[in-house]
C-alpha cells in the first residue's frame, strides 16, 4: 500500500535532515520547518525527492524578535488529487539572508525579488547576496515597507478612527495605557518634534 | 532620496480671439456643444472601474447625456474618470496621460480610493487622492460609488461646463497646487 503525503513528507526529511526538521501536520497543509542553511537543499528534496514540482509562491512573515520566517507553498499535483507542502525556516533579524532557489524553481525570482524589496532579505547564491532589483516598488522607495517596525506616516500624523481596543471608545478607565496601532512608533522615537524641546 | 518634482498642471492654452470675445450666446453655444459631447477616458485602477463599465452599459447608459467612452486613447478625449486606487508607482503615468489630453480637459474622481486614499489612507503606496497630482473637477464618493453616482457625478460636470466661460478657467486658472500645501512648511522666523 503506498504511504500517506504526510507520512512521505516525514520519511523524506528524515532521511535528509534527521532531527533538524520539524514536521509539523495540523489542521493546514503539512508544514516542514528547516534550518536556514539547509533551505536550498529541503527546496530541492521536495521537488526531486517528493515530487512537488509545482512553485506556488515564497515569501516571508515579521516575527519581530525571532528574526523573519521564510515561507515556501509547493504542490504536488497528481490526476485527481493534489498535496501541498509548506517549507518554513527562520532567518535571524540581524543577518537576514538565504540561499535562493532561483536554480531549483526558475519562477521562485520574482518572489526572492518582492521577499527582498518588502523585508529586506537577502538571497544568496554561493553565499554573496544577489544584486535584486525591486520589483513592485519604485526605484526611490527607502525601507522595507512590509516590516513591523516600517513607519506609516499616515497613521502618526492621524488618529486611528475608532477605538483599537475594548472600551476604548466611551468609559474606559483613563489609567488605561493607550495603545499605538502597527506602523507608529513611541512619540518620542519619530515625528517631528516641538520647538524649544531636547534636540531643537 | 532623490525627488522629482513633476510641478503642477495648471497652465492653459493659448484660447483664440473667437473663443476669447466669444459674445454670451456664442459661449453657450459653444458650452452646450461641449457638454454632451464628453469622450471619456478611464483611467481604471481598481473595483471602481467596473462600477464605471456598469453605467456604461445598457442599463444605466451614459451615451444617453452624450459621454462617449469610445476614445481611442487619452489623445482624443475629454473627460477622464479616475477610478480606483492611485498607488505612488502609478502616479506619474496619470500625470502624463492627463498632460496628453487635450484642452479642455475635465477629471472625474470616481470613488473613495481617488477621492482621498480611502480605505488605504494610511498604506505606504497609495496616493492620497488624485487631485495631489492633477486639478478635480467633480468627485464622486463611494466605495464603489453605484452607477447612479457617475451619472450624477456627470450631470454636475455639465452643469459646471455650462456655467464656464474659457477665458475665465484659463485666466483665473488655478493648479491643483494652489490647493495643497506642504505637510510641515518652514519654521516661521521670530
Amino acid at each position: 500500500m503506498k504511504q500517506l503525503w504526510p507520512g512521505r513528507v516525514r520519511a523524506a526529511f528524515a532521511d535528509e535532515l534527521g532531527e533538524r526538521a520539524y514536521v509539523e501536520e495540523g489542521f493546514g497543509p503539512v508544514t516542514v520547518d528547516v534550518p536556514a542553511d539547509s533551505w536550498h537543499d529541503s527546496v530541492l528534496l521536495a521537488r526531486d525527492g517528493l515530487g512537488c514540482t509545482f512553485f506556488d509562491w515564497l515569501s516571508a512573515v515579521d516575527e519581530l524578535d525571532d528574526g523573519f520566517r521564510l515561507v515556501c507553498h509547493l504542490a504536488h499535483h497528481r490526476a485527481g488529487r493534489t498535496d501541498h507542502l509548506l517549507l518554513r525556516a527562520l532567518l535571524p533579524r540581524e543577518a537576514a539572508a538565504a540561499p535562493s532557489v532561483a536554480d531549483v524553481f526558475r519562477g521562485a525570482r520574482w518572489h526572492e525579488r518582492e521577499t527582498h524589496e518588502m523585508f529586506g532579505v537577502e538571497f544568496t547564491v554561493d553565499g554573496r547576496p544577489l544584486e535584486l532589483a525591486p520589483l513592485l516598488l519604485p526605484e526611490q522607495f527607502e525601507g522595507h515597507p512590509l516590516r513591523k517596525e516600517f513607519v506609516l506616516a499616515s497613521r502618526v500624523v492621524k488618529p486611528w478612527p475608532g477605538a483599537k481596543e475594548p472600551g476604548e471608545s466611551g468609559e474606559a478607565a483613563p489609567s488605561r495605557r493607550r495603545t499605538r496601532p502597527p506602523g507608529v512608533p513611541e512619540p518620542e522615537q519619530w515625528g517631528p518634534h516641538p520647538p524649544g524641546g531636547p534636540d531643537g | 532620496m532623490d525627488v522629482t518634482d513633476l510641478g503642477m498642471p495648471g497652465v492653459g492654452p493659448e484660447l483664440g480671439g473667437l473663443q476669447r470675445l466669444a459674445p454670451k450666446p456664442a459661449r453657450y453655444l459653444l458650452n452646450w456643444g461641449r457638454k454632451y459631447s464628453l469622450w471619456v477616458f478611464n483611467f481604471g485602477l481598481a473595483c471602481c472601474a467596473i462600477e464605471f463599465i456598469a453605467t456604461s452599459m445598457a442599463r444605466h447608459d451614459f451615451i444617453r447625456l452624450g459621454v462617449i467612452p469610445f476614445a481611442p486613447g487619452p489623445r482624443q478625449a475629454d473627460l477622464m474618470v479616475v477610478s480606483g486606487t492611485v498607488t505612488d508607482k502609478m502616479a506619474p503615468a496619470i500625470r502624463r496621460l492627463y498632460a496628453q489630453m487635450p484642452e479642455p480637459k475635465y477629471v472625474i474622481s470616481f470613488g473613495s480610493c481617488s477621492n482621498s486614499g480611502g480605505p488605504y489612507w494610511d498604506s505606504y503606496c497609495v496616493t492620497k487622492g488624485v487631485d495631489q497630482i492633477i486639478p478635480v473637477d467633480v468627485y464622486v464618493p463611494g466605495c464603489p460609488p453605484r452607477p447612479e453616482a457617475l451619472l450624477q457625478g456627470i450631470l454636475k460636470l455639465q452643469e459646471k461646463i455650462d456655467a464656464e466661460s474659457l477665458p475665465q478657467r484659463y485666466d483665473g486658472h488655478r493648479g491643483a497646487a494652489s490647493l495643497t500645501r506642504p505637510l510641515l512648511g518652514p519654521e516661521p522666523s521670530p
